[in-house]
């Protein structure tokens, strides 16, 4: 047996978040003492209509989200109790929507920093239907072996440390909820472990307080003993001495208070919990509870370090006039054990997973991404460059300074080449649309392809190839012709002998000048005075230049358009800021601009 | 509990229809020049200036000064304004007239577990003090309202004469409804006089606020005053600013001249150990705790505060064992704030005493035990050590 929270309590969870993380802490509880899980709802408008997936073991349960308490209750009758993770501001009016529901029997109230006259309406309000309103700031309630309202009990080790998967005969009330799980502990160290634990609040006016808990705990067989952890300010503990002492009660009694230091400390000092303040008079100091208790009859050790020892002769005693008996232990292999995730069992050695994917080059697992093995911060530090990041991400290498200052020249050499190009023109038809930038930048991306751009991989591979292969100019012209087509890297639209490409001169004059072995370059320029002397236009472009660099410095073959791709991409997302930034509006092509090279209107001829 | 200042507990008052006197909060010499001008009242009746501060006995510190003449009262303003009272500066002052009267009464409403009390005396000042038996009480009930006839046999009881008894009545119905409305935990008004006219004036008030209750006061524009007689420090504001961005909570109040510095975690167990500091002798240096699982840079401020205490010789990393605060996590901000201030030479001396269980207690306390071999004078203990052992074991060291 238990109180408040039993085998038959069925929840509805108001709130989001933190309701949802407490529904998870639930629904472990309730895997430990192999019951379904007990919370049947949530009510959160913003995700009316939705559904929270739970972990029950290795299974997800859904539970779905509603608009109202009704319209839960209506779809879920067996729902008797309602937890509130709603905020202070609307926490009243969502524990009145439950209260005012005939199914509902008990709320519990965990929201922290409720109002002191909000609490006390919903207390009155509770006490005038006979149902129960707990809290505010509540860590919950938990029933050993029957049920757990909130994360209080903790971890799911605690759980089982703690052996809440089956009934002791102790009962715990506190505000605290830290305490709370301390108690619990300490009467499974010392004693057998508890029945229901409650946390109340720590507010100055808990809707329900030791008076009425300690009731229902005297009508239950199954507790023996109640500890209750009380701590200055108020009047609940005296209350509580009071009750003790009307009658003679079955339950033994054992309390701690907190709060003596205050004697020695600045007057009306606030500690963390708001009811914990001596009254403007001093009335509700520690001392006053503890002697209030004490001559009530309740066991009161003196300090917190005593409880422990006082539990366990309360305990000996029950044994001894055989109102308890040893509960045979539990071997922990019978209880269920919580399933370890993936990333668990993989760091304790005892699975294999086969990777998906595997990467070369960039490790994220640590406090920041490596390069290769490369710190980022580091390279910063050391004054690395953009290009040395390409070295290291394209090509697994740390690159020379020399290397890393083409690789730049090449970068801004190809950064943008005006409005009028398919890549641009792309972006900015994009731009105009108004399409956003990853889109618009893409759409110009698109464009590089075979004719534009795009033909500094295939250039670096004929090139590569023909020196590879020893071929003269002469041999791999005519292996062209034969295999490939024109030679990708050679020809320009507009350029030719008369109209030099200055960007390529420049480039080619730069390597030259580094006394750097470069075949390829050096073949291309052979390539060259063939081709242009056949057709003024069949100049090495600057595609054509790029590729032959780069593979004399050794980038792969595949990597050789990512450098254009680079580059323009600096273009085309100036093209699309450029744009934006003037407002630029819907654009279309002029019709004067197309050929309508189409049949005159027509008839259209009957369906057939 | 809030408290606020008698200047801003006035002006709820007067929102509910209660007489107090005339009074202006000035900050200056030329500020009051100013209002003196302005105002008819300050330049033709008796005066009273008080320090418009957090400050207990204000009147034995000779902050308040009665009976003055403007030009008395101009001269009581110079000299106030910026006294030195401990780390407190006195920067506003509050100049009220001062009421001609024979009688003072008592009146106050007092929040109780069903709602509140009305307490009325027909005797106030410090007599009321000395004559408690002659307070009368009405309980009201959270969501009612006293009746008109209630209230009049209250004051009755309370035995005022006939022509007085009505007004009080009025008057203890408008300060219920400044009361129930402003969300207040406790108005006293000592004393309440009688104005030559026959209207009841507030002469004095304090007021407690329930500031968890703020966000429906749009109109509570001002700031909520320490309540122990003294101004908060820069490390407590910094605190409390921090505790309010946050999820959780972080606590601190300063108490000078300890040697014992808690760090605890929990709103219920912190107390537990700063009892067991006091019972077993030793001095605390400061009050703290941290719950609800606050983000470890939260902690870290903390802890970074608490190892600054001048003078400490042990600091109590207590704790019970968590519901939902992630120990490691926790730890690991208070951890960073231990290297910082030993790297200062902040912990020179300073023995640091741990016991904490929950959520990833292993983790949290291994982190904490592999301190020791970064010269950390170090003692960690998990959840087989009761609560308050490791402040025995300290307060038995030294």
């Amino acid at each position: 047996m238990s109180i408040l929270a039993t085998k038959d309590t069925h929840v509805v969870i108001q709130g989001g978040p933190a309701g949802v993380n407490a529904a998870r802490r639930m629904a472990e509880f309730c895997y430990l003492i192999k019951r379904p899980i007990n919370v049947s709802a949530f009510v959160y408008p913003p995700d009316a209509g939705k559904t929270n997936e739970i972990i029950y073991g290795t299974d997800l349960i859904t539970i779905p989200v509603y608009k109202s308490i009704a319209e839960a209750t209506s779809n879920h009758p067996e729902i008797n109790t309602s937890l509130v993770y709603i905020g202070a501001d609307r926490a009243y009016a969502g524990a009145k929507e439950a209260l005012d529901d005939p199914r509902i029997q008990v709320v519990s109230m965990i929201t922290e920093g409720v109002p002191e006259k909000d609490a006390k309406l919903l207390g009155k309000h509770a006490r005038k239907l006979g149902k129960i309103f707990n809290g505010p700031s509540s860590i919950g309630v938990i029933s050993a072996g029957e049920c757990r309202l909130g994360v209080i009990g903790g971890s799911f080790d605690n759980l089982v440390a703690c052996k809440l998967y089956r009934p002791g005969s102790f009962g715990v009330i506190t505000k605290s909820g830290g305490l709370s799980n301390e108690i619990i502990w300490i009467c499974s160290q010392f004693a057998d472990g508890i029945t229901t634990a409650i946390g109340i609040g720590g507010d100055a006016y808990p809707g329900t307080d030791y008076v009425s808990y300690l009731e229902m705990f005297e009508k239950d067989p199954q507790t023996k003993a109640v500890v209750i952890v009380g701590e200055m300010g108020g009047d609940l503990e005296e209350r509580a001495a009071e009750w003790f002492a009307a009658a003679k009660r079955r339950i033994k009694l054992l309390a701690v208070v907190s709060g003596f230091c205050q004697e020695a400390l600045p007057k009306g000092m606030k500690f963390g919990h708001a009811g914990a303040k001596e009254g403007l008079k001093g009335e509700g100091s520690a001392r006053a509870k503890a002697e209030a208790l004490k001559k009530a009859g309740a066991i009161v050790p003196e300090t917190f370090g005593a409880l422990g020892p006082a539990i366990k002769r309360v305990y000996e005693e029950l044994l001894e006039r055989g109102e308890v008996r040893p509960i045979p232990e539990v071997s922990p292999s019978e209880l269920p054990r919580l399933p370890k995730t993936v990333e668990q069992s993989m760091k304790e050695g005892e699975v294999l997973v086969t990777p998906l994917i595997k990467t070369t080059i960039s490790d994220d697992r640590g406090d920041e991404p490596l390069y290769c093995g490369y710190p980022a911060s580091e390279l910063i530090n050391k004054g690395y460059d953009i290009p040395h990041v390409i070295g290291l991400l394209w090509d697994k290498r740390l690159l020379s300074k020399q290397e890393a200052e083409i690789i730049k020249r090449i970068i801004i050499l190809s950064a943008d080449h005006g409005p009028c190009v398919s890549g641009a023109l792309a972006t900015i038809i994009a731009a105009c649309a108004g399409i956003g930038m990853s889109q618009a930048v893409a759409a110009g991306l698109i464009m590089i392809g075979p004719r534009f751009g795009g033909a500094v991989t295939d250039a670096g591979r004929w090139f590569k190839h023909a020196v590879d292969n020893r071929m003269s100019v002469d041999e791999f012209l005519s292996f062209m012709k034969k295999n490939v087509g024109p030679v990708p890297g050679i020809g320009h639209r507009v350029k030719s002998v008369r109209n030099p490409d200055t960007r390529v001169k420049e480039l080619v004059k730069y390597v030259k000048s580094l006394g750097i072995p470069t075949p390829h370059l050096d073949f291309a320029l052979e390539v060259e005075k063939v081709t242009s002397a056949k057709k003024e236009n069949l100049i090495l472009n600057v595609d054509g230049t790029m590729a032959a660099v780069l593979v004399d410095l050794g980038f792969p073959v595949e990597s050789l358009n990512g450098f254009f791709i680079l580059a323009r991409t600096i273009g085309l997302i100036g093209h699309w800021t450029d744009q934006k930034r003037q407002g630029s509006r819907l654009i279309r092509l002029y019709d004067y601009l197309v050929n309508y090279a189409v049949p005159k209107r027509r008839e259209v001829p009957p369906l057939q | 509990m809030a408290k606020v200042l008698e200047g801003h507990g006035m002006g709820l008052l007067r929102k509910w229809g209660l007489h107090t006197p005339n009074y202006v909060v000035v900050s200056s010499t030329e500020e009051f020049e100013q209002l003196a001008r302005a105002n008819e009242w300050l330049q033709v009746g008796r005066l009273v200036v008080k320090a418009h501060e957090a400050l207990g006995s204000r009147f034995k510190l000779g902050l308040v000064k009665v009976g003055l003449t403007l030009e008395e009262a101009k001269a009581a303003v110079k000299d106030m304004l910026g006294k030195q009272v401990e780390a407190l500066t006195i920067r506003q002052l509050i100049v009220s007239e001062m009421v001609e009267h024979q009688d003072e009464y008592y009146a106050a409403v007092k929040s109780t577990r069903d709602g509140a009390d009305i307490l009325v005396a027909n005797c106030g000042g410090i007599e009321v003090e000395a004559n408690w038996d002659r307070v009368k009480k009405l309980a009201v009930e959270v969501g009612d309202s006293p009746s008109d006839g209630a209230l009049l046999s209250l004051v009755k009881d309370a035995g005022f004469s006939e022509h007085t008894a009505g007004r009080m009545a009025e008057f203890l119905k408008k300060l219920y409804a400044c009361f129930d409305n402003e969300d207040a935990q406790y108005l006293e008004i000592n004393p309440v006089v009688q104005r030559a006219d026959g209207e009841l004036v507030a002469l004095d008030a304090v007021t407690l606020l329930d500031a968890d209750a703020k966000f429906r006061h749009p109109d509570w524009n001002f700031p909520f005053a320490a309540e122990f007689g003294r101004p908060y420090t820069k490390n407590e504001l910094e605190v409390m600013e921090v505790d309010s961005k946050v999820k959780g909570s972080v606590k601190l109040i300063e108490i000078p001249g300890g040697t014992v510095a808690l760090l605890p975690a929990g709103g219920g167990a912190s107390v537990f150990y700063a009892d067991a500091v006091v019972a077993r002798g030793g001095k605390l240096a400061n009050y703290a705790e941290y719950s609800g699982d606050p983000p470890d840079w939260a902690v870290e401020v903390l802890t970074e505060k608490v190892c600054s205490l001048p003078g400490i010789k042990h600091i109590i990393v207590g704790g019970a064992i968590a519901n939902f605060t992630d120990v490691k996590k926790t730890f690991g901000g208070i951890i960073n704030a231990f290297r910082k201030a030993k790297a200062e030479g902040k912990l020179e001396g300073v023995k640091i005493w741990v016991r904490r269980g929950g959520p990833n207690e292993k983790e949290g306390l291994a982190a904490m035990r592999a301190l020791r071999d970064e010269g950390f004078d170090i003692e960690v203990f998990d959840r087989y050590t009761p609560l308050t052992d490791i402040v025995d074991m300290a307060l038995a060291t030294s």
